[in-house]
């Protein structure tokens, strides 16, 4: 076995142990109860889609990745937590118990339903690439993404919504930046962006809704519907 | 030959003989996080002394379950001691006995008695601890099985003596993804599987609180120093099924000398300590969870354990 | 160049309306903004049908004659709400508030902005952010009356449409991994149909699906729609227009434009998008009987005909492109006529409710005329530009033998007709239940609805010739 070889071989490892927390702390954030836990589960999460881009940049010898990586890092890790932080009153976090439409171990069955379903979507593109990287990432991504879209569903307090959000956005990412590594850094740049605003405008509306109704549980709003 | 056997009596000795020093240390350990000087670690050899040398005082509703239970209890992880490696690398005389499913069902073995012996006593508080034990135990099985197929899945087996071996040829074998998940949910069940926290307060005194404790509030005299001395081995046991078949085969002697083995002794225990240490830090920075709140706490294991499986499935 | 005047012209305005200076320099700078921007886009879109295509950055920013017809939609929609908003805000804002209406006029620039961005990109990658970007920019002017109903509205809007675009996104990422395998070629809308030969079908097949729902998040489809009565209900009137009038178009053009690059399918998008076509337009038609709220009346509305735009769509062949294009221009001409008059009626009454507002002819002559006519048309009434597209979509899905479901297209269209002319003819005529006052429109209202008026009527009986070649050449575009 060669030096790149078996480079190659413990890079994918390493990759595939990014790969497989971040499905981890995609359930923890349907899990967790405390609102603060979520955002802390989001900042790993964010953490590990950077180490995977630079192992994906380690293994590309891509300066590219590692631009994305530290733009990751930047935005989803430091400003985004701090921006959610500032907006929304600190009695948000602090609280227990979000009233979820579902319980715990039922989310978690769920979750794991999902898991296969993202398996099973990503399984006929798997076959045209050999490339152990994308066998890892492309699945785990959509997993993430479809697990995301689950937490903002069953969850009825303002900021998990963002953060299940924004871990959707990171699942994408993660698939992204093994099956689409060379996308102009300018899209990039623009979705760390975009990503940005996404923040911002929900963490001013939740500040918003907040001041005019009192809450942040923002599943109790349901004044709007056919009757 | 001979030898293998000799070994093998040597590493069930080294259970027997080290458990209670192993509670010890982790008792002490617990106190001097909290700034409390503690209990010797010798603590428990001097309880169960103790213990042997008192009076039995038995129930007179009680049947022979409750007699045959503390045997049970104390004779199970002898069983899994001469299976698992403890102390070498390489399997020894009767390691193919059974494998981890085998240890597995023989420790239940054990806790099945344990549960119908404290239902036996009539005592109320034994019926509502074995409910509760029994709780867990369904939880956790599920975990433990989806465990069990993920290690034979990774490593082609379900011998601890060819798993352990996966996980360090080559070395980067280590740091695949299934193996750390696995290395978490293994932890998650064994702090379930024993009663620690954040699922059981093991140093609680409150009855109502109770899980696994309160099993064995009927016993007495030796019946009481049986239930404890295997509850430690039962402890130590799936420890070393954890170090050293689920985490890596470091520190086991390789060699077929007496030398190596009695040199893996304080290797082994160094490890258990390591560990030892990284429970008292879970323990005593974690509250306990409420009853049903543990549903959650396994269904973390549960999952853990789910996307282990999956990163090893889409290594392909 | 154009374009990136185009593009230039709503941020200056917007940069414009947030300076502190003047009282009426914000609403003067958008009202000249927009007029530019929709002389320009008439340029553009002449320059498209001589020359094929407008380029600003090749591989980024250009635009073909499909692309240009969006824009000038977006363009004339803008322009009318921009005149209607002058009066409208007067109206409702307090005199004294005069941030809060530097706020509004600047944020409708950056809307307009984001709109006018999604024809005129088209690297993939750029036009996902632009669709990301509608909802982002348009979030506070759906919350602007700041009450908890709009602040609901709001909230559903951002999380549900942000949703469909992380799932949009994965489809995007897969099309350019599919244009990486295929090898060749820019990550545009035309790269795409060059490179789709190349592309293994699975990945085309995963990412429309990933698309079509995604994108059709912020649609309307029927079982992701829910959050578009809401926020096309609680907006300011004039925001209504642009979101139910051109947003969801914008949004539609980018679905449909992928259908040329899928047609080497074999099971092709035309069955997802004629399903997912006739379940709006069928649950929005009941849905559409029983609301109590005009807006939300023609809310559901567009939801109908987002619904029959994609059945056409899905349909294929080139008359039934042409009817889905013919029908995109009327909806959105009409819906904004609509929501316009819809402002007009809560000028004059001050609620949405329909079973309290009676005999407004009575009241306000020009709004209940407003009110009439614009509901005749969108609700496919023969004059009008709708009934044109509707006309020449059921006869392209009769003509390629999809009768059953064409047929039930039909019946949606005459349930949805019968829904929409029940509440209005029971708005419009009768006697009110006490006398009110006569109430006066402000002048720049009753020009807005003038202005928007013109294509509504207009169209049904005659469509120019530059309008006809340019849905021609789009149609075209899509047959490959």
């Amino acid at each position: 076995m060669t030096d790149l070889q078996a480079n190659t071989e413990l890079l994918t490892k390493l990759n595939g142990l990014a790969a497989g927390l971040f499905l981890l702390t995609a359930f923890g954030m349907i899990a967790m109860r405390q609102v603060l836990a979520c955002l802390k589960l989001f900042v790993w999460q964010s953490i590990l889609l950077a180490a995977s881009a630079t192992i994906l940049g380690f293994q590309h010898s891509s300066v590219h990745l590692f631009v994305v990586a530290v733009i990751t890092v930047g935005t989803k890790s430091i400003l985004i937590p701090w921006l959610l932080v500032r907006l929304v009153s600190q009695e948000a976090y602090a609280r227990r118990e979000i009233s979820q439409v579902l319980n715990i171990p039922t989310s978690l069955l769920l979750g794991m339903a999902l898991v296969i379903l993202a398996y099973f979507a990503s399984s006929p593109l798997l076959g045209a690439s050999q490339d152990p990287f994308v066998r890892m990432n492309l699945p785990v991504g959509t997993a993430g993404v479809l697990l995301g879209a689950y937490a903002v569903v069953v969850r009825r307090e303002a900021v998990p919504q963002v953060i299940g959000l924004l871990a959707m956005e990171n699942g994408s990412f993660l698939a992204g930046i093994c099956i689409a590594p060379d996308l102009p850094i300018i899209a990039e740049l623009a979705a760390a962006f975009d990503v940005l605003i996404i923040a911002l405008v929900m963490g001013l509306l939740t500040r918003r809704i907040r001041e005019r109704t009192g809450m942040t549980v923002v599943g109790k709003l349901a004044s709007l519907k056919e009757d | 030959m001979t030898e293998k056997i000799l070994f093998n009596v040597v590493q069930v000795l080294v259970v027997m003989l080290v458990s209670p020093l192993v509670k010890g240390v982790l008792n002490r350990l617990k106190e001097a996080v909290q700034s409390k000087r503690g209990p010797s670690i010798f603590q428990p050899y001097r309880d169960i002394w103790k213990l042997f040398h008192k009076d039995e005082v038995i129930s007179d509703s009680a049947t022979w379950i409750f007699r045959l239970a503390p045997y049970v209890v104390f004779i199970t992880p002898v069983f899994v001691a001469l299976l698992i490696p403890v102390l070498t690398g390489y399997p020894l005389f009767f390691a193919f006995m059974g494998d981890m499913l085998g240890g597995g069902f023989i420790l239940a073995l054990g806790g099945f008695f344990a549960t119908l012996a404290a239902v036996d006593a009539a005592n109320p508080y034994g019926a509502m601890g074995a409910s509760r034990t029994r709780m867990v135990g369904f939880l956790a099985e599920p975990v433990f099985m989806i465990v069990f197929f993920t290690v034979s899945f990774v490593a082609g087996s379900t011998i601890p003596y060819i798993v352990h071996k996966h996980w360090v040829n080559p070395p980067d074998n280590f740091f695949e993804p299934s193996h750390v998940l696995l290395m978490l949910a293994f932890l998650m069940l064994i702090i379930a599987e024993t009663g620690r926290l954040p699922v059981d307060n093991p140093s609680g005194h409150f009855e109502l609180a109770m899980i696994d404790e309160s099993k064995g509030l009927e016993y007495s005299g030796r019946g009481a120093a049986l239930m404890k001395w295997g509850g430690s081995m039962k402890f130590l046991v799936l420890v070393c099924i954890y170090l050293n078949v689920v985490v890596t085969p470091w520190g086991l002697a390789q060699g077929e000398s007496l030398g190596e083995l009695l040199l893996a002794i304080p290797l082994v225990f160094l490890k258990v300590f390591v560990f030892v240490v990284v429970l008292v830090v879970i323990e005593s920075s974690l509250a306990k969870l409420r009853l049903f709140r543990i549903t959650e706490f396994l269904g973390g294991a549960f999952i853990t354990s789910v996307a282990a499986m999956i990163t090893r499935l889409l290594e392909g | 160049m154009e374009l990136l005047v185009v593009l230039l012209v709503p941020a200056l305005s917007a940069i414009l309306c947030v300076l502190p200076i003047g009282g009426g320099l914000a609403a003067l700078s958008t009202v000249v903004g927009c007029l530019a921007v929709f002389l320009i886009s008439i340029h553009v879109a002449l320059t498209t049908i001589t020359r094929g295509h407008v380029i600003a950055f090749l591989g980024w920013i250009s635009c073909d004659s499909f692309g240009a017809l969006i824009l000038l939609l977006v363009a004339f929609v803008g322009l009318t709400t921009s005149i209607f908003s002058l009066g409208y805000i007067r109206r409702v804002v307090p005199q004294e508030r005069e941030g809060k209406k530097r706020r509004y006029y600047a944020r409708f620039n950056l809307f307009l902005l984001s709109m006018l961005a999604v024809p005129a990109f088209s690297h993939l990658a750029l036009v996902w952010i632009a669709v990301e970007l509608t909802t982002l920019l348009s979030v506070f002017l759906v919350s602007f009356e700041d009450t908890p109903e709009a602040l609901e509205a709001a909230w559903k809007y951002v999380v549900l449409t942000c949703m469909g675009a992380a799932l949009a996104l994965v489809g995007i990422l897969i099309l350019y991994w599919g244009m990486k395998i295929a090898g060749r070629g820019d990550f545009t809308w035309s790269g795409l149909i060059v490179a789709s030969p190349g592309i293994p079908g699975p990945f085309l097949q995963t990412a429309f699906l990933f698309i079509l729902v995604g994108f059709g998040t912020k649609v309307g489809l029927v079982p992701v729609h829910t959050w578009l009565p809401d926020a096309h209900s609680q907006a300011p009137s004039p925001v209504c227009a642009l979101l139910s009038g051109i947003e969801t178009t914008t949004v539609l053009y980018t679905i449909i434009r992928l259908l040329p690059a899928l047609q080497g399918l074999s099971h092709g998008p035309g069955s997802w998008l004629m399903a997912a076509g006739l379940a709006s337009a069928g649950t929005a038609a009941f849905l559409l009987l029983q609301v109590k709220d005009y807006k939300r009346l023609f809310a559901f509305s567009t939801v109908e005909h987002m619904g029959i735009i994609m059945f056409a769509a899905g349909i294929g062949g080139t008359s039934a492109y042409y009817g889905a294009n013919l029908q995109m221009v009327a909806h959105s001409v009409t819906k904004a006529f609509c929501f316009l008059a819809a402002g007009s009626i809560l000028l004059v009454v001050g609620h949405r409710e329909i079973a309290s507002v009676k005999g407004l002819i009575r009241v306000s002559r020009p709004a209940a005329l407003a009110l009439l006519t614009g509901s005749l048309a969108i609700a496919g009434a023969p004059p009008f530009a709708v009934f044109l597209g509707e006309f020449s979509i059921l006869k392209a899905g009769i003509q390629s033998g999809q009768e059953i479901p064409t047929v039930a297209l039909a019946a949606f269209i005459v349930i949805g007709f019968c829904g929409v002319m029940y509440h209005v003819n029971r708005m419009v005529f009768g006697s009110p239940d006490e006398e009110e006052a006569r109430v006066r429109l402000p002048g720049s209202v009753l020009v807005a609805l003038g202005i928007s008026a013109i294509p509504v009527f207009l169209l049904g009986g005659y469509v120019p010739g530059i309008l006809e070649e340019m849905l021609r050449l789009a149609a075209a575009s899509l047959g490959r």
